[in-house]
């Protein structure tokens, strides 16, 4: 019975780990869409922060620079996207692809620079997990949820923040509004570039926390290429729970419990890759109207010019 | 003949300036990082191009105008060539699988999933019908096409029967495809070497090398060319084509006029898929003779960069895979010769791929006449739609 309660607890624990990261990427995907950018350069977005991370956590010794790093560092990748696809009306298709494909190509580059070699950084201080009184007592759940690294309780309240940004404040409203009626938000005398401007940079910084928790507290080092397909499943989750915050958290949740099984279930029972699938399964499933249609913002990808 | 060239100028404009602006970007990149750039260029150039002094010497050789025999650095500009063909002939087919669909209407981001089924299918039936020797070529060659043609028909029906966006559709059908490929290399294909890879094909079953020094070049370059005559052929040559571009053209009035959207919406992205496939195909039985783990990644994904280079034109689809085919085998030589990371040319690739919709940039530097001339390359819907 014991061992049973461990594991589930072990289970609950990886669960959390995995979905953190798919959590602030997804949540940062959702600024961006529901002000009508399309990102698909999530993945892009939080592998130069991870990277960014390591480098400042590096060059100072503590997470806090390595933090602030990553932070800038989504930002700013965000910013090129905003400017290519507000701006200069750039397909947003591909700006996120050009992103991706930027950040790949720029870590194993700036690697050599920053660190002479390619493939793993030098270790770096990390978020070490920090065990909450008396909510981590708690039977079963309570290590799993409530010892965890700083950035995992950051997730657990970014939920609801996002949550109450987008449905209770102005600010929310305008940026809803953005994506789905843009000539609506102009007549109203609000800039839709402006509001734009704002979706893809906070889906930028809330990738970056994504892409810094996988390199500074997961691990403790960068290596080339980890997010590994992380930001395009972030972007299912965004999409599987509907573009709405809490629907991403749970859809994020139920991708890191798939991604833990893969280390529980035998791969002669089912093999690791169609556990890996289902994600993709998924989001395909939702967006075909199977059980509840997922309805994209009105006029996300579409550039909006004022005429 | 005027349609087939088209505007010219206007076509090559934003290419143009996408691929400056790269090199200067990349250039600022090099020298802020203490590099130097002309040499890394002439360095990256040498190794796509091969050097043209060697080049001269190895024609002359070859004219019996000299006696003089080419050397090893002259050879190795020719090897330089070969792998510049071998880079670009899987762009060609990538590309093409972009293009095609684009001219629908739809993106096609599916590329890389359609590449590695077509892969797929010719590590298996290469390996399994390998007894027939060069035979099999044909029979490999359509199943990989076929297996291309259906997964790229998977996103065509949920956009026309299911009204699921085909971008988000074909990113995901991406990642399904490779962990598909993945377990089936794994798994029931496996070799059970050291590491987890498909038998190699028997040598007789393989697509021939062109040789005189080309290297790994093989005869998959014309096969590709003539994939891009083909495109041409049925996108203004046939009626399925006029369809297909009637639909990508104007959705509303090809419904109006009888022309099925949801029939063509499959084609074109299933016919996209099966450029992908035969990519692929050609990848395995022309280059690897196998399918290791991991395999070649972003080949698809740099053909959405070739199609927009080409402005979805076969023609420009062909000149797109060159460029970018040139940048990843250049890239090596660069490394070799001046110490600057690989890893550069991705960021060209990147910033090519930024800066080449970016239509209003274009206006703000050549002023507006030039909007009508961005049409090639973009959509105007939106994901909502």
């Amino acid at each position: 019975m014991d061992e049973i309660l461990v594991t589930i607890g072990a289970v609950l624990a990886a669960t959390i780990r995995n979905a953190t990261p798919l959590v602030f990427a997804a949540l940062g995907g959702m600024f961006s869409e529901r002000s009508g950018v399309v990102n698909i350069g999530l993945e892009g977005l939080m592998l130069i922060s991870a990277f960014a991370g390591v480098v400042g956590a590096f060059l100072s010794g503590t997470v806090w620079v390595g933090l602030l790093f990553a932070v800038g560092a989504g930002l700013l990748f965000a910013l090129i996207h905003a400017v290519m696809c507000v701006t200069f009306e750039a397909d947003q298709i591909i700006s996120g692809t050009a992103i991706n494909l930027l950040a790949l190509g720029g870590t194993a580059f700036l690697m050599v620079i920053v660190f002479g070699q390619g493939g793993t950084s030098p270790d770096v201080e990390k978020f070490d997990p920090i065990a909450i009184p008396l909510l981590s007592q708690i039977p079963v759940v309570g290590r799993a949820l409530f010892d965890q690294s700083l950035l995992v309780y950051l997730m657990y309240v970014m939920v609801p923040i996002t949550f109450f940004v987008l449905f209770r404040t102005p600010f929310g409203l305008r940026l809803r509004a953005t994506g789905e009626v843009p000539e609506a938000v102009d007549t109203a005398g609000v800039s839709v570039a402006r509001m734009r401007y704002y979706g893809v940079a906070l889906s930028g910084m809330l990738a970056a926390l994504g892409g810094v928790y996988l390199s500074m507290s997961l691990l403790s080092s960068f290596t080339e290429g980890m997010t590994a397909g992380r930001g395009f499943i972030a972007l299912a989750a965004m999409i599987f729970g509907r573009w709405h915050p809490v629907g991403a958290f749970g859809a994020a949740l139920l991708f890191g419990f798939g991604g833990a099984l893969t280390i529980r279930v035998p791969p002669e029972a089912i093999p690791n890759e169609f556990i890996q699938m289902i994600p993709y399964v998924l989001t395909i499933v939702v967006l075909a109207g199977f059980g509840g249609r997922a309805i994209a913002p009105a006029a996300v990808g579409k550039p909006y010019r004022k005429e | 003949m005027r349609r087939l060239l088209g505007n010219i100028g206007g076509s090559l404009l934003f290419p143009f300036v996408a691929i400056v602006f790269s090199f200067a970007i990349g250039a600022v990149i090099m020298l802020a990082t203490g590099y130097n750039p002309v040499a890394a260029y002439a360095a990256l150039f040498e190794g796509a191009f091969g050097s043209p002094a060697s080049l001269g010497r190895i024609l002359l050789y070859e004219l019996r105008l000299t006696d003089a025999a080419p050397g090893p650095q002259d050879t190795a500009s020719l090897a330089a060539i070969g792998r510049t063909l071998v880079n670009t002939t899987p762009l060609i087919f990538t590309g093409l699988a972009v293009a095609v669909a684009f001219r629908a209407g739809l993106f096609n981001i599916g590329g890389e999933g359609q590449f590695f089924m077509g892969a797929m299918a010719a590590a298996w039936l290469g390996v399994a019908l390998g007894f027939l020797g060069p035979g099999a070529i044909p029979i490999v060659l359509i199943a990989c096409g076929i297996s291309g043609f259906l997964w790229g028909a998977i996103p065509g029906a949920l956009k026309a029967y299911f009204g699921a966006h085909e971008v988000i559709t074909t990113i995901m059908l991406n990642f399904i495809a490779i962990f598909l490929t993945s377990y089936l290399t794994r798994v029931p294909l496996d070799r059970e070497g050291v590491l987890p890879g498909t038998e190699p094909i028997t040598e007789s079953a393989m697509i021939p090398i062109l040789g005189a020094g080309l290297g790994l070049a093989n005869y998959g370059i014309f096969l590709a060319l003539l994939a891009a005559v083909a495109a041409y052929l049925l996108l203004w040559r046939t009626k399925t084509g006029f369809e297909l571009r009637a639909v990508g053209f104007s959705p509303g009035a090809a419904n109006y006029a009888g022309i099925g959207i949801g029939r063509n919406t499959v084609l074109a992205l299933a016919i996209g898929g099966a450029f992908a496939g035969l990519g692929g195909g050609i990848e395995v039985m022309g280059v690897y003779g196998n399918m290791d783990l991991p395999f070649v990644r972003n080949v698809g994904f740099t053909g959405i960069g070739v199609a927009l280079l080409g402005r979805n034109h076969p023609v420009g689809v062909v000149l797109g895979a060159l460029i970018f085919g040139a940048l990843a085998s250049g890239g090596q030589q660069m490394q070799f010769d001046t110490q600057v990371p690989l890893d550069l040319t991705s960021v060209l690739t990147a910033v090519i791929l930024l800066f080449v919709t970016a239509t209003k940039l274009v206006e703000l530097i050549l002023g507006k006449r030039v909007r009508e001339l961005a049409a090639g390359t973009r959509l105007e819907r939106g994901l909502g739609s």
